[in-house]
């Protein structure tokens, strides 16, 4: 079989299936992650990514407008920077692509050359041995042999090869990768959504998982629809349904048919079949109707049906908590219920949960931005795999009055928030002050090692105690106050720092704060020492020294 | 001619010392403090310490509270002196942070009353803490090169806004828990290793006009702040407040020393009165330069441009 254009459709059925593989191999990409902390793991971020862009996109026969509005949904929804670069690989596809309604041996080979073109341009500083160098070898090696009558299947074959080969080589390009043994685990995840897009060719066509939501959904304030209200918006209504054997139960169960019925009670439907499993999603005024009409197939494995209209009022609530206008509006990311405070008090205006392993997408900030109204925004990113979905989001938004501070760690977002002059009218000034609140601060993150590891002179096991210096392990043992310490040691200008502080993870015990606090003062008895309860997962301590 | 009395109430901060050395008479405030209930405020750290005090203070910062003299207390102070035919220069703490200068003037019409023929004149300081202790120095030692009652009350109010605030308060929450700061949305505790750097307002609030990150950077900042706005620094008096900050006072002095070689860098304990209001963590130095402007906008520019090169 030999394909030699795909449409739209051809081509949203491909993508379906990329994301399908990926999935399947999500917990394998998540473990290339070579470092021992589980924070933003590539697999997880590519999922949500590309899963946000299919969720996004419109059906269309025009292969180019499939791909546009796919893209769109992509960069919004991009997390981690594996995500990004992912992200603005297909935005670069579609670009290129966007007057093809129809994909042929040349369009694919000229999408995929401007998919990796763009994806390098997005970076400030390309990393060789990442997804960056597959998508550009995988390409550049087989141009000359893409012809006017080569297949769809054979390029694409040839370019996984040929990333194969790459992929392998990544560990002699990043020493990181070669360290720890593994190799770069979004350039393994890129080529699995190609080899899924390839196998859908074949016809061999799995069935996505169920996405995790993209956010976690505020609490419903459920005043919100009273006596008064009116109800127009009907019940987000999602069941998965196990159809049953039992000859009470109607067998002549139909994809087609089931959905063609759904269509009388609503709308956005969304119908996902898995073997006996049928996953539902519909907008509808009368529930009662669809799951008496679904049941007559089997009984619901969960149900879950939320008003509409609560949520359409309160997005109108926000809108209205809008209005009050600031000069300055500051968003920053952090983990942890007391971060969060911290944060809030600090005079954060919007604070969102960067969540664990789920960094944050350019989505939920370009939905801060809309959230605020000010004249001019800073955003914290407070993590280095967050600032460049902040600052794709910027992009997206189009708004050129957003700064994004690019805060590595909470502690240098603490910093910021600290120099800043929330009285003074000079924005320039705040801005500048909260600049220079990140600068020359060492941030210490101790934590106990998730997994095995070894780079360098450094190796741990999984559970060994250790500590890292910004985003590099510096020490390994038994005793975390040793980590900390022997970590401080490192820091080339030690004597010279003036203030430490150290935000506690959750579930590290109180008393440790004293006896954190003898042992350091006993060092540095010059040094200044704060400690907040910060409650962030993953790093039992956050410390910040300048 | 020049025999009248320079008084001012506990918010001046100058320790029995000072008091006895320029003939300041201070008339006492009130403290209530825990397990002691209302005592007359002192100058002296007698029953604990200043590290101690501001120890305790920082733990329990509600069980204090300060209340100025009131109009009686002014009247049984004023009393003797006006029986003795004495004028009196009565310098309070700012009427902006404490009833001192409502009290003395209600107390002054009474004594009016009684006494048609007494001479007291009341100054709102503008000032609390050692700025405003130094006023009174200023005061004192213009009447000892004999100029009148009448040309020192003068020179006050003329030149009270002259009198600057150099340094920082590093724990914001006690200033502002008492109003005692400028402010609209600044976050109010401990920020770690954060100088905000503060000026007198014209009703003597401070008002925090930048910060810095660090102490040298804070330093390097006052320093230049300093330079642009003293006059004539070789022939002042330079006092620094310290609320526990007593090393950091210390080093400053140095600097100022060097910098400047004044005729003398005294380093001043902020005592309970203030202290109370102030918390720990303050440390500036009071000095006489050029007027402050209504809106600080001059010294904001200032602080603003010398922020902006240190970094």
């Amino acid at each position: 079989m030999s394909t030699r254009r795909i449409n739209g459709i051809h081509l949203e059925k491909m993508v379906k299936n990329g994301l399908a593989v990926l999935q399947r191999h999500e917990d394998e990409v998540n473990r290339l992650n070579v470092f021992p902390v589980p924070d933003g793991d590539t697999g997880t971020n590519m999922v949500l990514t590309l899963g946000n862009g299919i969720r996004y996109a419109k059906s269309s026969e025009d292969a180019g407008a499939y791909l546009r509005s796919l893209s769109d949904g992509m960069l919004l929804g991009a997390r981690g920077n594996s995500g990004v670069i992912l992200s603005q690989f297909f935005k670069g596809f579609a670009v290129e692509l966007t007057r093809s309604p129809l994909i042929g041996p040349g369009e694919l080979r000229n999408g995929l050359i401007r998919g990796y073109r763009c994806a390098y341009d997005a970076v400030v500083h390309p990393v060789e041995g990442t997804i960056l160098s597959v998508a550009r070898e995988g390409i550049e090696h087989i141009r000359t042999q893409i012809t006017r009558n080569s297949s769809i299947e054979s390029i694409l074959s040839m370019y996984i090869a040929e990333m194969r080969k790459t992929l392998s080589f990544t560990p002699e390009m990043l020493s990181v990768l070669k360290e720890a043994g593994v190799v770069d685990s979004g350039a393994y995840g890129f080529i699995l959504i190609f080899e899924g897009m390839l196998k859908c060719l074949y016809g061999e066509v799995i069935d996505p998982k169920e996405l995790p939501l993209p956010q976690t959904q505020p609490p419903v304030d459920l005043s919100l629809f009273n006596e008064n209200s009116e109800f127009s918006d009907g019940y987000c209504t999602e069941f998965i349904l196990q159809r049953l054997v039992n000859s009470k139960y109607r067998q002549d169960f139909n994809k087609d048919d089931f959905i063609a019925e759904l269509r009388f009670y609503g709308n956005s439907i969304a119908v996902v079949v898995d073997g006996t499993r049928v996953k539902v999603h519909i907008h509808t005024l009368y529930p009662a109707k669809v799951i008496a009409f679904a049941q007559q197939y089997g009984e619901f494995l969960t149900f879950k049906m939320d008003n509409m209209q609560v949520q359409h009022n309160e997005r109108d609530l926000i809108v209205e908590k809008k209005q009050e206008h600031k000069p300055l509006a500051v968003i920053a990311v952090v983990n942890g219920e007391g971060l969060h405070t911290l944060f809030s008090n600090l005079g954060c205006d919007i604070v969102i949960d960067g969540g664990t392993t789920m960094n944050t997408s350019s989505a939920e900030f370009v939905e801060a931005f809309s959230q605020v109204d000010a004249d001019a925004i800073v955003v914290l990113p407070n993590n280095p795999n967050i600032i460049l979905a902040a600052n794709q989001a910027v992009e997206l938004s189009k708004r050129k009055n957003v700064t994004v501070i690019e805060s590595r760690s909470v502690a240098q977002g603490y910093f910021a928030m600290a120099m800043d002059i929330p009285d003074s009218d000079d924005t320039a000034f705040r801005i500048s002050q909260m600049q220079s609140g990140i600068a020359d601060i060492a941030t210490i993150s101790q934590t106990v090692a998730s997994r095995d590891y070894s780079f360098h002179e450094i190796s741990c096991r999984k559970g060994d105690e250790i500590a890292l210096l910004d985003s590099e392990i510096v020490s390994v043992g038994y005793d975390y106050a040793k980590t900390i310490l022997d970590t401080m040691a490192v820091i080339e200008d030690i004597d010279d720092k003036e203030t430490c502080v150290l935000f506690r993870g959750i579930g590290v015990p109180e008393e440790r704060e004293q006896e954190l606090y003898e042992l350091l003062s006993a060092k540095y008895p010059m040094m200044d020492f704060e400690f907040i309860d910060g409650k962030q997962e993953i790093y039992h301590w956050i410390i910040g020294i300048t | 001619m020049n025999d009248y009395i320079i008084m001012a109430d506990a918010g001046c901060d100058l320790s029995a010392e000072f008091q006895e050395k320029y003939d300041v008479k201070v008339i006492n405030g009130h403290l209530v403090l825990p397990g002691k209930g209302d005592v007359p405020s002192f100058m002296k750290w007698e029953d604990t310490t200043l590290e101690q005090f501001y120890a305790d203070l920082k733990k329990n910062p509600s069980d204090y509270a300060t209340a100025p003299p009131n109009t009686t207390e002014y009247e049984n102070f004023f009393e003797p002196f006006v029986k003795e035919g004495k004028a009196i220069i009565c310098v309070t703490i700012s009427s902006t942070m404490s009833g001192s200068f409502d009290f003395a003037t209600a107390a002054r019409k009474n004594i009016l009353a009684k006494y048609p023929d007494a001479k007291i004149e009341l100054i709102d300081s503008m000032r609390f803490g050692p700025g405003f202790g130094l006023m009174v120095v200023h005061a004192s030692i213009l009447r000892s090169q004999g100029k009148s009652f009448e040309e020192v009350s003068q020179y006050l109010v003329k030149n009270r806004n002259r009198f600057h605030q150099a340094g920082w308060l590093d724990d914001l929450s006690f200033v502002a828990k008492k109003g005692r700061l400028t402010h609209s949305k600044a976050f109010f505790g401990t920020l770690a290793g954060i100088k905000p750097i503060g000026e007198f307002d014209s009703g003597g609030m401070t008002t925090v006009l930048g910060k810095a990150k660090g102490a040298k950077a804070a330093y390097a900042v006052l320093l230049k702040y300093i330079e642009a706005t003293i006059e004539n620094p070789e022939e002042q008096y330079i006092f620094i407040a310290q609320s526990s900050r007593y090393p950091q006072a210390e080093a400053y002095k140095k600097m100022l020393e060097e910098k400047f070689s004044p005729k003398g860098v005294f380093i001043i304990d902020v005592f309970p009165f203030c202290g109370i209001n102030v918390g720990p963590g303050l440390m500036a130095a009071y000095y006489m330069g050029k007027p402050i402007s209504d809106d600080l906008s001059t010294e904001r520019e200032l602080i603003e441009r010398f922020i902006a090169e240190s970094k």
